[in-house]
C-alpha cells in the first residue's frame, strides 16, 4: 500500500510539471491554430537560463523563475513577428506551421548545441536531491516544491482566461475566431498575446525543469512527443484536457516505471496517444472548444 | 432519347481524341532524353575507377540516391496526399534491420532481400496507417513524430536486435576499389525506380485520387474516393521504397544501429528535400536531394559540428517554407519559366 501511495505522489509532481509544460502549449493550439513543435526545445532554452542563472550567480532557479518567463515570453513575441504574421490566412496554414515550428526546433536545439555542446546538465539547488518523510513515504523536495508552482501557476492562468478582459477575448478568439472579430476583439492583438503567454509558460516551466530532470539540446524531441501526446489527448486546445491528461498519465506512466521498467514509462505516453487516436481521435475534451 | 445519347457520345468521343492529342503532344514536348542519359552517365561513373581511386564521389552518389529515394517516397504521401509524415525513417528502420538481421544471421545479400525488406517496411506501413491516417493535419503530424520515439524506446531495448549497439553485418568480400560498386548500383536502381513509380502513380487514377484528397478530402470522399483505402495504401507505398533503401543502407555501412535509421534528422531531410525542390512534382525531390546532400557535404567540411548542421537546416527550412512554400519546381513551374529538361511530370 505504501509503495503504491508512494508511486503515485511521484507520478503526481511530474504531472504538475508535465501539466504547465502543456498547458503553455494547448494554449497556443487553441488561440492561434498553431501546433508549435518548438515548445519544448523553448523549455529547455529556459531550462538553460535557470541553469546559469544558477551557476553563475547563485539565483534560485525558484526565482529566476518570473525572469525566464519574461525572457522567453519577449522570445515569443519575436518569433512571432517574424514567423508566423506573415501568412495567417493561407489555407494550408496549420500544415505549415507545424513544419515551420519543426524548422524553429531544430534553429533552437542547433543554437543551444553550438553554445553550450550536448553534455547532460542540471541544476542542483540544495532541495533538488533533499526529500520529506510522511511515515514510509518519501517526497523528493524538488518534484515537491516543481509540483506545486505548477499549480500555482496554472491556477492564475485559469483564472486570469476567466476573469480578465483579456482573458475573456482569448476564450472567444478560441471559440470562434471570425465571431470574435466581428464582436469587436482585435484578433490579431490577442494572438501575439496568447503566444506571448504560451512561451512564458514556456520559460516558466524550463525553470522548474532544470532541477527536476537533467537536460540537454536535443532531449526536446522525447518531450515533444509526451506534451503531444498530453494535448492531443486532452483534446486540442482544451487547457482543462491537458491538464488531466497530465496527472493521469504520469501517474500510470509512473506505475509503469516501477513495476515494469524505468525505460518504458515514456512509452505510456506515446501508447496513450495512439489509443485516443485509435479510440476517440478528437480527444477527451475535443468536442468542446472551451478553455478551463 | 437516343438522339441525345448519341450525341452525348459523340461528344464523349470528341473529347477522348482530343485528350489524346494533347497526351501526344506533351509527350513530344517532353526531354525524356534528359533523365535517361543522366542514369547511363552515373551508370558509367564507376568505370572511373579504373584510372584512379574515386570512391569518394561513389559514396557521394550513392548517398544522393539514397535520399533521391527517401523523398521521392515521401512525396508520394506527403506530396501527392498532402499527408506530412515526420516519422518515416522509421520505415527505413524496419527495412534495414530486417534485412540487416538476416544478413548477420544468414549471411544472405541485403541488396537481394531489398524487395522484401520493403513489402515488410510497407506491411507495417499499412497496420500504422490504418491507425494513424484517421486524423488528419497536426495530429497526424503528432503521431508521426511520436511513431519514431516508440521505435527509438522499442530498438533501443530490443536485447535480439542487439540493443542501442545494433549489430555488426559481415563486411564485403571485394577489394576496396570494388566494394562499393554492389550497392552503388542497387541504390542507383532503387532511386530510379522509384522516380518512375511516383511518376506513374501521379499519373494514375490511383494518383488523382491522392491529389483530390490533398486539396479537399470530404469532397473527395462525397466525389467517391475510397479515401481510407486511398490514403492507407499510399501510406504503404511511400513505406515501401523507404524499406528498400534501408536495405541496401545498412549492408553498405556494415553495421546497423538505432543511431543511424532514427534520428529525426532523417526525418527532417525527406520532409526538406521534398519542400525545397517542390512538394507533389516528381523532379522536386530529386533536385532537393542534390542540392541538400551537396549543402550537407560542405556545411560539414567547412564547420564540422552536427549542432551547427541542425541549425543551418532549421534555417533552410524556415526560410523555404516562408518564402517559396511551393520550392524551386513548384515556383518555376507557376512563373512558366521550368525548363524542359526538369518538367518530369
Amino acid at each position: 500500500m505504501d509503495q503504491i501511495i508512494q508511486v503515485a505522489v511521484l507520478g503526481i509532481g511530474l504531472g504538475g510539471v508535465f501539466a504547465l509544460m502543456g498547458s503553455g502549449l494547448s494554449l497556443v493550439f487553441g488561440v492561434m491554430r498553431i501546433v508549435n513543435l518548438a515548445h519544448p526545445s523553448l523549455i529547455i532554452g529556459g531550462a538553460y537560463i535557470a541553469y546559469w542563472g544558477f551557476k553563475l550567480y547563485g539565483i534560485d532557479p525558484l526565482i529566476m523563475l518570473p525572469v525566464c518567463a519574461v525572457i522567453l515570453a519577449v522570445t515569443g513575441i519575436l518569433f512571432y513577428k517574424v514567423f508566423f504574421e506573415r501568412d495567417a490566412k493561407s489555407a494550408t496554414y496549420s500544415e505549415m506551421t507545424v513544419l515551420l515550428t519543426f524548422a524553429i526546433a531544430m534553429i533552437v536545439e542547433g543554437a543551444l548545441g553550438a553554445a553550450f555542446s550536448n553534455t547532460q546538465r542540471v541544476t542542483s539547488p540544495v532541495y533538488a536531491t533533499d526529500a520529506f518523510f510522511i511515515g514510509d513515504v518519501f517526497i523528493p523536495k524538488g518534484q515537491l516544491y516543481a509540483g506545486i508552482v505548477s499549480i500555482v501557476i496554472i491556477g492564475l492562468l485559469a483564472a486570469f482566461l476567466k476573469y480578465s478582459r483579456l482573458g475573456y477575448a482569448i476564450r472567444a478568439t478560441t471559440q470562434n475566431r471570425e465571431a470574435a472579430a466581428l464582436l469587436g476583439v482585435n484578433v490579431n492583438m490577442v494572438g501575439l498575446m496568447s503566444f506571448a503567454i504560451g512561451i512564458g509558460l514556456a520559460g516558466a516551466a524550463g525553470a522548474l525543469t532544470s532541477f527536476v530532470f537533467s537536460f540537454f539540446p536535443a532531449k526536446h524531441w522525447e518531450w515533444v512527443a509526451v506534451l503531444m501526446s498530453l494535448v492531443v489527448m486532452g483534446g486540442m486546445g482544451s487547457i482543462l484536457g491537458t491538464v488531466i491528461a497530465a496527472f493521469s498519465l504520469s501517474i500510470v506512466a509512473a506505475f509503469v516505471g516501477t513495476w515494469i521498467g524505468s525505460t518504458w514509462s515514456t512509452m505510456t505516453f506515446f501508447l496513450a496517444l495512439f489509443l485516443v487516436l485509435l479510440f476517440r481521435p478528437q480527444g477527451l475534451f475535443g468536442e468542446k472548444p472551451e478553455l478551463v | 432519347m437516343s438522339d441525345t445519347m448519341q450525341e452525348t457520345s459523340a461528344v464523349l468521343e470528341a473529347r477522348k481524341a482530343y485528350n489524346e492529342t494533347l497526351r501526344i503532344k506533351a509527350d513530344q514536348t517532353r526531354a525524356t532524353w534528359f533523365p535517361i542519359t543522366l542514369m547511363i552517365l552515373l551508370m558509367a561513373l564507376p568505370l572511373l575507377q579504373f584510372t584512379g581511386n574515386y570512391n569518394y564521389m561513389l559514396h557521394m552518389v550513392l548517398l544522393t540516391a539514397s535520399y533521391v529515394a527517401m523523398a521521392s517516397s515521401w512525396n508520394i504521401l506527403g506530396g501527392f496526399a498532402g499527408y506530412i509524415s515526420l516519422g518515416h525513417n522509421v520505415f527505413f528502420c524496419i527495412g534495414g534491420y530486417f534485412a540487416g538481421m538476416l544478413v548477420a544471421r544468414y549471411g544472405w545479400s541485403g541488396i537481394a532481400l531489398a524487395p522484401l525488406a520493403g513489402l515488410v517496411a510497407a506491411l507495417f506501413g499499412y497496420a500504422i496507417g490504418l491507425i494513424t491516417l484517421r486524423v488528419r493535419g497536426p495530429s497526424f503530424i503528432i503521431s508521426s513524430i511520436a511513431l519514431v520515439m516508440i521505435a527509438r524506446l522499442l530498438f533501443d531495448h530490443w536485447k535480439f536486435v542487439g540493443g542501442a549497439n545494433g549489430v555488426t553485418l559481415p563486411p564485403t568480400e571485394l577489394s576496396v576499389q570494388w566494394a562499393k560498386l554492389p550497392y552503388y548500383y542497387a541504390m542507383l536502381f532503387i532511386a530510379a525506380f522509384t522516380v518512375w513509380c511516383s511518376y506513374k502513380i501521379k499519373h494514375s487514377k490511383f494518383g488523382l485520387g491522392l491529389r483530390a484528397i490533398s486539396k479537399d478530402e470530404i469532397k473527395a470522399e462525397a466525389a467517391g474516393i475510397d479515401t481510407r483505402f486511398y490514403k492507407v495504401t499510399a501510406f504503404a507505398l511511400s513505406a515501401f521504397f523507404v524499406g528498400m533503401t534501408g536495405a541496401v543502407w545498412g549492408e553498405y555501412l556494415t553495421y546497423i544501429r538505432p543511431s543511424i535509421f532514427l534520428v529525426i534528422l532523417i526525418a527532417a531531410y525527406m520532409v526538406l528535400m521534398c519542400i525545397l525542390g517542390g512538394k507533389g512534382t516528381i523532379a522536386g525531390p530529386v533536385i532537393g536531394a542534390i542540392l541538400l546532400t551537396a549543402f550537407n557535404e560542405f556545411f560539414v567540411a567547412t564547420m564540422g559540428a552536427s549542432e551547427l548542421n541542425i541549425l543551418g537546416t532549421g534555417v533552410i527550412m524556415a526560410v523555404c517554407l516562408m518564402f517559396f512554400p511551393h520550392g524551386i519546381v513548384g515556383t518555376l513551374a507557376r512563373k512558366g519559366k521550368l525548363p524542359k529538361i526538369l518538367n518530369w511530370d
